[in-house]
């Protein structure tokens, strides 16, 4: 097929594609690229407020290993045609397997999908793009080995090196998953193979255990960045526990969330709770459950305080779901049980064990994902208004109870005016929280996709007032978000990605970084 | 204490697994709709499929469109002829048992 129908990258001649395309066809092979829009689908299924046309890859390349990611950085160089690289490509929400800015070669690495090595004594494993984290755990499983890794809630068809590139997070007490990283491979814009931290050296055998090297530490500049492909990722895992006692604390009112957050917090970061906390609102749990919107609210508009106070009555659920867990042995469990228990009853929380989840899909998926077990049980959120519109709006936060409080408000007051729920949870890191919310809506409701997105801008620039930042933002948003930022910050990163990538052809746009 | 059991829990292990780089790829189909589409179409999460003598060539489509919120899934991720033996044996597959 010619390319005089297809998506052009901006500013390349169709001639300059076509050879391009040509000498990738000969390092990657013929069926290893793909043109036929048929084909190229798979690639624009996005769940964004924004035309499909907006983000529609002129072609998608699978190459299977460093040698051909660098032959292909060649060719890139030498026409200008830009690529925009993906592992697993299930980021859903924020912006999928599409590339950043229409007419971009979409460079999937899914193919790559080697566990090089894990290493049982040091728990550390060393793994490509393409791995999924239920090839991971299946793996773990297989060769019987007791190690736990941290996995974002889309875990079975997401995977490791995506999601801490990306800078995500999990459940486990490993669950700052960038944090747990250690070693990255690099293929940079020229063709070189970096390897950060302790890689750098031949021979080194600490490359997945010592990650800062010598020298400035270079990992962090590669994730939420288009300065290089990353190609290989060090991560660490768990010693599973010998105990693991996960539970949920319920509690009845919005605004009990300040004294949540009071009482947890200390906790979390005494680290007597490990892992990372999530206090789940009703909204986010409902669908889960799974509750229909529909057998509550028909009406145009939020759902009333009234009708979830009824799904909470109805399903025991609370208007706050904490879910936390204690890992160690039966005696350090323990001891601690006895604090948790003194806290619940201290802030007038209902605790709710492993033994009493029994039969609730919305509490064992999530008891499951704090051991690291993947499922897919957060994707019933996707029912709840239906027509697959996500975005995720994610502002960080202190970990203080007003805050979470002040954050709910206003985020609810702005949803409710453009008619979508507060479907809100807020993730405790260590000193912060991720006010995770997801912005429903249905994608093939035009007025209620243009309110979307109309709705996260507000959003976005409401809370940037108030001087909360995102942790993390979808592609159709990227510019927006990064420009909330200030100009300092974005100078030097464009002043890196001229000096590591002068031709602007990694994923220009990428986290709002082009030339 | 704390410490001596999390070692002793560990020492039965092998100490390096190398696992070749080997590439991972289906079994058959049956593997792809354990690992993946069980999550969802046996979880109340997506609509159940077994057992409604759902075309073949329909759910091979859906799979590679997606549909609402049902994720795309590329060639990279489950190749045609694994696809086409989740849609066969989806296709012919009796109705999931009720609890």
């Amino acid at each position: 097929m010619s390319s005089k129908n297809k998506a052009l990258p901006k500013g390349v001649s169709a001639g300059d594609f076509d050879q391009a395309l040509r000498e990738i066809r000969a390092i990657v092979g013929d069926e290893h690229v793909q043109i036929e829009d048929e084909q190229l689908a798979p690639y624009n299924k996005i769940m964004m407020p924004v035309p499909d046309a907006q983000h529609a890859p002129s072609a998608a390349v699978t190459p299977d290993g460093v040698e051909q990611i660098q032959r292909i950085m060649k060719v890139a160089n030498k026409y200008r045609v830009p690529v925009y690289p993906i592992s697993t490509g299930k980021n859903l929400g924020y912006g999928s397997a599409a590339p950043v800015q229409r007419g971009q070669i979409v460079m999937d690495l899914r193919r790559m999908n080697r566990i090089l090595e894990v290493d049982a004594d040091l728990c550390t494993a060393l793994v490509e793009p393409g791995v999924t984290y239920q090839q991971l755990y299946d793996y773990l499983q297989e060769h019987k080995l007791p190690l736990w890794f941290s996995c974002p809630a889309p875990s079975a068809i997401a995977g490791p090196v995506g999601n801490m590139v990306d800078r995500g997070v999990g459940y486990t007490p490993y669950g700052e998953h960038f944090m747990f990283s250690c070693g990255m491979e690099v293929v940079l814009a020229d063709g070189q193979v970096l390897r950060t931290g302790m890689g750098a050296m031949e021979n080194s055998n600490t490359w997945q255990v010592f990650k800062w090297g010598y020298g400035p530490t270079l990992d962090g500049m590669f994730t939420q960045s288009n300065y290089g492909v990353v190609t290989k990722m060090g991560m660490w895992l768990m010693p599973a526990p010998p105990d693991f006692r996960p539970f949920c604390i319920q509690y009845p009112n919005e605004t009990d969330i300040t004294k949540i957050v009071e009482a947890l917090r200390p906790l979390r970061i005494a680290m007597v709770i490990p892992n990372a906390v999530v206090i789940a609102h009703t909204l986010w749990e409902a669908p889960c459950t799974p509750v229909k919107r529909a057998d509550y609210f028909t009406g145009p508009g939020a759902i009333p305080d009234e009708a979830v106070k009824k799904i909470q009555a109805d399903h025991n659920i609370g208007a706050w779901n904490v879910y936390a867990g204690l890992y160690g042995t039966k005696e350090t469990n323990d001891a601690n049980w006895k604090i948790i228990e003194a806290v619940a009853a201290g802030t007038g929380g209902k605790i709710i064990t492993q033994e009493q989840s029994k039969g609730s899909q919305a509490l064992q998926y999530r008891f499951d994902l704090m051991k690291g077990k993947p499922n897919l049980g957060e994707f019933g959120l996707y029912n709840w208004r239906g027509g697959g519109g996500s975005i995720w709006f994610a502002p960080v936060s202190q970990a203080k109870g007003s805050e979470t409080l002040k954050q709910m408000k206003m985020a609810k007051d702005i949803l409710g005016k453009y008619g979508f729920d507060y479907v809100g949870e807020f993730i405790v890191g260590w000193r912060d929280m991720h006010h995770v919310i997801d912005l429903l809506y249905d994608r093939s409701d035009e007025t209620q996709t243009k309110n979307a997105y109309a709705c996260y801008d507000e959003l976005l620039h409401t809370f940037a007032k108030e001087g909360y930042g995102m942790y993390r933002a979808n592609t159709a948003f990227a510019e927006k978000v990064a420009a909330t930022y200030g100009p300092v910050k974005r100078d030097v990163e464009k002043r890196l990605k001229k000096a590591l990538d002068p031709n602007n052809i990694i994923a220009p746009g990428r986290c709002g970084i082009s030339l | 204490m704390h410490a001596r059991r999390f070692a002793v829990c560990l020492g039965s292990v092998a100490v390096l697994v190398a696992a070749g780089g080997a590439q991972a790829a289906w079994r058959d189909g049956g593997e792809a709709y354990e690992k993946v589409c069980r999550y969802c179409h046996e979880a109340n999460v997506g609509p159940v499929l077994k057992g409604r003598a759902l075309p073949a060539e329909y759910i091979q489509r859906v799979v590679r469109m997606g549909n609402r919120a049902m994720p795309a899934f590329r060639r990279s991720e489950i190749d045609d002829a694994t696809l086409a033996d989740v849609a066969r044996r989806i296709s012919t597959s009796a109705a999931l048992a009720r609890e």
